[in-house]
């Protein structure tokens, strides 16, 4: 097997890819075939004559590798992992089954072709004119439509891969390693610099690995391997291929993807020598499989091996066609023809080695038509080119079944571009060239129009000597700029109408010369709206090969230049990527409290708020949740019976220190905490300037001049940054710590909690007297240093302990342990949400909103009226003075068999929405349903009913209470 | 399993179940509870190469605000004259100058420096401000000659050895979190220290693990990175 697959290639050099020792076997079309290791897919399927590779976007046409260099969208195919694979870049794998894309019935005989036969029918904006009249036909047309767009199939079953991202640093990337990339390498490497050499390819060399340079095809080859011997013997050079910079962005930002990973790459210089994309001949059938870039043909013969057809015809506007006719006949290609579109050729030594081989030569000549035969190019009909883009009316068949286009070439702009750089158009040389790039930015080489092996490498020796120059490595004056040569590659006018059309000015969207032309009669003469009329140049590859052609076709039909005319933006990426590119790892850095383990052992089902993951309540201890509303009533009920424990480590932590401390929280929070005492807690409510509430907490004054202040675990951050930020201003004499981390707590709450906790605690006096409700103290528990705080969030006697961070599960143990003996039961944030709900407690962000103020949430009297400023205040003060809109208020539900309403249902007065439920919970302590809803005023006094739509659009009747709906005196808490 | 468990004392990192998994054994010097290895004989090897360390339950310190810095320079602290630079103290503690009214103190890796429980215990001048650093950050360790390389992965400043010397602090985000680093390098090797918000600090520590898979990474004891010096 492996002999005949030697057989099938040209022998060595040639094939400087491909492991001829470690054969491949694959799948195309479910047709088992062999390649070699380093073999792209095309080139594995070229070597077993598989030229076809694909059907077209919308005229379902055949289509075969194109450039073979990953530029095309000729070459896509599905493989098991993802669709839209570029099969010139994709390597092949033992195994690999892969499909072809877009076609109906087979990949030779697709029944979608038909669709070219009423290509008159489809001109260019068919879409827009044709889908949405009459009314309502686009709902008819938009199932079709979506049915046939797209052309490959995402695998829904395919587990996540795993990508990454990583950090790089250099002095200069130098970004093509072609030979003007190579030597701005080595120039920049060696006065110093760390530099990045990166290549899209798999080795480096760029053109020097298959273009020839000379009449004996061995100055490419030898430049290579000298300069490639330097860089291996130099430091400061990272070589890094296979590997595309995918874009440019702000202070030399380049996202490098190699593999599945992204190289978030920094350099304080840039050097582009990304080279020269060739161009198509636009001719009637230009499209066959069997007519490719010359340069395609050569990538086939050096890379790979391959003989890329029997007999070829060049069409070319430029000596590089010759040195390609020459590698064909090399190669053992029967070269019928050079057609070439000038009157007469530059004399140089390849075309004279090209007329001293003996091979056909036709100036002035055109290929009108390419001919096929089973999907195949077959033979081509050239003709006399009589004028711009006109032919003669009869020409001569040259049988043929590859056709070589080397007609000239565009920059490899889109980086530059992206950067700033503006591509202008030169008339005389018929080429896109770059200016105004910016200054920390070089381009070398055939991106910027040198075509001269001597001008590239001296090119990208000026352009490090200017990069490390400003890179104040060297003050060495800077060189004359490079001429340009005189004498250009590209031909003005390669392009050739037929009466039948079909000549391809984009491949990709199956565009022709008609399409362009048509987009500029019907008013879209602009080069951005033809694009976006025709979508030309928005298919897969962006515009590489049909920017340049539709540029000129749109100048001549709208009467400007070229440079007049321009061409599209260049946006990132640069070539497509995998979405895992992007997304990379995920981070998320969750949280968790010292206790979370112990929360786990318990049976707890977490849940997340925010970053943090909290026990919502405790199932089963084998985790396995039993019935969560019986656990959550369980919690509930022990609490307000016996004593539980809940894990309040998540809610934020600020000290607020200094002479000024006081007078900052004055200013900071509603209420008044100059006059605080020391030892005492104190509600603090937050409001914004607009007098809208966002945070809410107590500030625990242990001693004059140092409060700690806690806020909602979701609200802590910003919290934090207000204070910060007011402080700013105001300059006051404080410290502001966010302390959040650092402490662990619990809330130890139920009639027995000072019982369970008086076991642990023995320096700090707990009675009611000494430790009364909203005092705070210091002291130890179970030896562990503690905060103790008195507050009554759920509504009966209970401690908040804040414990040194690492001391969390010690003391979640010492306590449960302690409390066994009084029933103690961990509680999750469930139970607490009940338990605060049935003490009328509101949860800012649940009961509040975007516009709720501290009257509308009767939290009036946590409002000093005292004082003379507080932020939101002055807001407050005109707010006062003005009818209030709407109040919240505690309801119940007394029909026990209606629906409980949930958060969010509406409150209705007929069909009217007049407010919304902000919570609602059955209690277990009140055996029914309460709430708390935003009502009108009328609605707010105790015994007034209102309507709220619940589940499945039940109304539901609720009864106005006055809160709390638990303990109204308050005796419980302060036990 | 090891002799001693974290639960025979208060302070337990955050990340005493990870130890436990990994089948750590833990060193105790009375409320001092540190892994020591995890059973392998090259761990001290392993450091020189890639390897991650948890200093979490050892002793640290810090203290901000206007009065700090003259606070600071009585208290017989050979001080970091730049913010985000740090030096060693004789006592084998470190000085971190985080800005210029905020210092990190951090324990040698015994916990015996003398100048945490002095400076915690010796009253602050007005605008100085203590902060519980003990508590707030985990304290991890990352050594070895492929450490900034793995940096790389999950941090965006360049830790490479010419380009962040020893001394030097970032105060940057790793993985996405909030974090200080520094190097402190133990002997002749690499050695970063991250201190991260503790509640984070598993995410963290499987953020590194992830990362220093592709470079035989592994976690290793306090002791190997003792025997670095």
């Amino acid at each position: 097997m492996k002999g005949q697959q030697i057989q099938k290639r040209l022998p060595l050099p040639y094939g400087s890819l491909i492991d001829r020792n470690t054969e491949v076997s694959f799948s195309f079309e479910r047709k088992s075939y062999q390649g070699f290791a380093g073999d792209s897919i095309a080139s594995a399927l070229a070597a077993n004559q598989q030229w076809l590779l694909s059907r077209s976007f919308k005229y379902h046409r055949p289509r075969g590798a194109l450039t073979m260099a990953g530029q095309d969208a000729n070459t896509m195919v599905q493989l098991p992992s993802n669709p839209n694979a570029l099969a010139d870049r994709e390597l092949i794998s033992d195994n690999l089954a892969i499909m072809a894309q877009n076609y109906s019935g087979s990949l030779n005989n697709d029944r979608g072709a038909v669709m070219g036969l009423f290509s008159r029918f489809l001109p260019v904006g068919f879409y827009y004119k044709a889908f949405f009249k009459p009314r309502g036909m686009w709902e008819k047309w938009a199932p079709i439509i979506r049915k046939k767009a797209g052309l490959g199939v995402i695998n829904q079953q395919l587990e996540p891969q795993y990508y990454d991202k990583q950090y790089r640093f250099f002095d200069v990337v130098v970004v093509g390693a072609g030979p003007a990339g190579m030597q701005a390498a080595l120039s920049a490497a060696v006065e110093g610099c760390e530099v990045l050499l990166v290549d899209e390819n798999p080795i480096l060399g760029g053109s020097l690995n298959y273009a020839r340079f000379d009449a004996e095809g061995i100055r490419g080859q030898q430049l290579r391997e000298k300069l490639i011997q330097k860089i291996e013997a130099n430091s400061n050079i990272t070589s890094m291929t296979d590997a595309v910079c995918n874009a440019w962005f702000a202070d030399n930002w380049l996202p490098i993807i190699r593999g599945k990973r992204l190289y978030k790459v920094r350099a304080k210089q840039t050097i582009l020598c990304t080279g020269a994309l060739e161009q198509q001949a636009v001719f009637r059938n230009n499209d066959l499989p069997g007519v490719m870039m010359s340069s395609a043909a050569q990538r086939l013969i050096h890379l790979y091996g391959i003989r890329p057809g029997n007999a070829a015809v060049i069409v070319t506007g430029n000596n590089d066609g010759y040195a390609n006719a020459l590698d064909l006949l090399d190669a053992g290609v029967d070269v019928k023809a050079i057609v070439d579109l000038r009157e007469q050729p530059k004399p140089d030594a390849i075309v004279f080695a090209a007329a001293a081989r003996g091979i056909p030569v036709k100036t002035g000549y055109a290929v009108y038509e390419a001919q096929k035969s089973r999907n195949h190019l077959s033979a081509v009909e050239i003709r006399k080119v009589v004028s711009q883009g006109i032919c003669a009316d009869r020409g001569e068949v040259i049988p043929c079944d590859l056709l070589c286009m080397a007609v000239g070439y565009t920059p490899t702009y889109q980086l530059v571009c992206q950067a700033g750089g503006q591509l202008s158009y030169d008339d005389n040389s018929a080429m896109f060239t770059l200016i105004n790039c910016p200054d920390a930015m070089q381009v070398a080489g055939s991106v910027n129009s040198h075509w001269n092996l001597d001008a590239c490498l001296a090119e990208a020796s000026r352009a490090a000597i200017i990069a490390t120059n400003a890179l104040g490595l060297t003050s060495t004056a800077i060189p004359e700029e490079i001429a340009k040569e005189p004498v250009s590659p590209n031909h003005p006018w390669p392009i050739f109408a037929h009466p039948s059309g079909k000549e391809f000015v984009d491949y990709d969207e199956d565009l022709t010369i008609a399409d362009i032309i048509n987009a500029t009669r019907d008013g879209y003469e602009h080069i951005q709206l033809v694009k976006r009329y025709s979508t030309c140049g928005m298919g897969p590859s962006q515009g590489r090969h049909s920017a340049l052609a539709a540029a000129r076709l749109v100048a001549a039909a709208t009467n400007r230049t070229v440079a007049q005319t321009g061409v599209t933006t260049a946006r990132p990426p640069f070539a497509p990527e995998h979405l895992g590119h992007s997304a990379g790892r995920s981070f998320y850095p969750a949280r968790r409290s010292n206790m979370h383990y112990r929360h786990l052992e318990a049976g707890a089902q977490m849940l997340q708020a925010g970053a943090w993951y909290r026990p919502a309540f405790y199932g089963a201890a084998d985790g396995t949740v039993d019935n969560s509303e019986t656990c959550i009533n369980n919690e509930v009920n022990n609490v307000r019976n016996n004593v539980g424990l809940v894990d309040v480590s998540t809610l934020g932590g600020i000290e607020v220190r200094g002479p000024d401390a006081g007078e900052f929280l004055n200013r900071f929070y509603t209420f008044g905490f100059v006059k605080q005492p020391v030892g005492k807690a104190r509600y603090a409510l937050l409001t914004n300037e607009a007098g809208v509430v966002i945070d809410d907490g107590v500030a625990c004054r242990f001693s004059d001049e140092h409060y700690y202040v806690t806020a909602t675990t979701g609200g802590v951050d910003r919290v934090y940054q207000n204070m910060l930020k007011w402080n700013a201003q105001w300059r006051l004499d404080i410290d502001i710590a966010n302390v959040t981390s650092a402490y662990c707590g619990v809330n130890i709450a139920g009639p027995k909690a000072r019982e369970v906790l008086a076991k642990l605690c023995t320096d700090v006096d707990l009675s009611p007297s000494a430790f009364p409700y909203m005092g705070v103290r210091e002291g130890t528990v179970a030896g562990i240093p503690a905060r103790l705080i008195r507050v009554g969030f759920v509504g009966e006697l209970g401690y908040e302990i804040h414990v040194p961070q690492h001391c969390g599960e010690a003391l979640w143990d010492a306590l449960m342990d302690a409390g066994q003996e009084q029933g103690i039961k961990p509680f999750g944030i469930e139970a607490q949400r009940i338990l605060r709900l049935e003490k009328g407690h509101i949860i800012i962000g649940q009961d509040t909103d975007a516009m709720s103020n501290p009257m509308e949430v009767q939290m009036g009297w946590a409002v000093s009226r005292k004082k003379p400023f507080f932020v939101g205040g002055r807001t407050l003060t005109e707010l006062e003075n003005k009818p209030q809109l709407r109040s919240l208020v505690g309801f119940v539900v007394n029909d026990l068999n209606a629906p409980i309403p949930k958060e969010s249902h509406l409150i209705l007065d007929g069909e009217q929405m007049t407010g919304r439920v902000t919570s609602c919970n059955y209690s277990p302590t009140l055996q029914k349903p309460i709430g708390l809803a935003y009502v009108t005023p009328e609605n707010t006094p105790a015994g007034s009913t209102f309507i709220i739509k619940s589940s499945g659009g039940v109304r539901v009747t609720a009864e106005v209470v006055k809160l709390p709906f638990y303990d109204p005196d308050t005796l419980r808490q302060e036990l | 399993m090891s002799s001693i468990m974290p639960t025979e004392v208060p302070r337990r990192s955050q990340l005493s179940r990870r130890h436990i998994e990994l089948g750590a054994e833990f060193e105790r010097s009375g409320y001092l509870l540190l892994v020591k290895d995890y059973g392998s004989q090259t761990e001290a090897t392993q450091a020189q190469i890639l390897g991650l360390v948890d200093l979490s339950t050892l002793p640290r310190t810090g203290f901000k605000g206007a009065g700090a810095p003259d606070w600071a320079a009585t208290q017989a602290l050979n001080l970091p004259q730049q913010p985000n630079t740090c030096t060693v103290q004789t006592d084998g503690s470190l000085v971190a100058k985080l800005s210029h009214q905020e210092l990190l103190i951090l324990s040698d890796l015994n916990g015996k420096s003398a100048s945490i429980e002095r400076l915690n215990n010796t009253p602050v001048d007005p605008q100085t401000y203590s902060l519980p650093r003990a508590d707030s950050h985990c304290w991890l360790a990352i050594t070895g000659s492929q450490a900034a390389e793995m940096f790389s992965k999950i941090c965006a400043v360049d830790l490479r050895s010419h380009k962040f010397a020893n001394g030097e602090i970032a105060q940057t985000s790793v993985a996405k979190a909030n974090s200080i680093v520094i190097r402190n390098d133990q002997g002749s090797t690499h050695c970063f220290y991250i201190l991260t918000d503790v509640s984070s600090a598993e995410f963290l520590w499987d953020c590194l693990l992830d990362a220093m898979v592709e470079y035989d990474g592994r976690p290793v004891g306090v002791a190997a990175l003792r025997a670095l010096v």
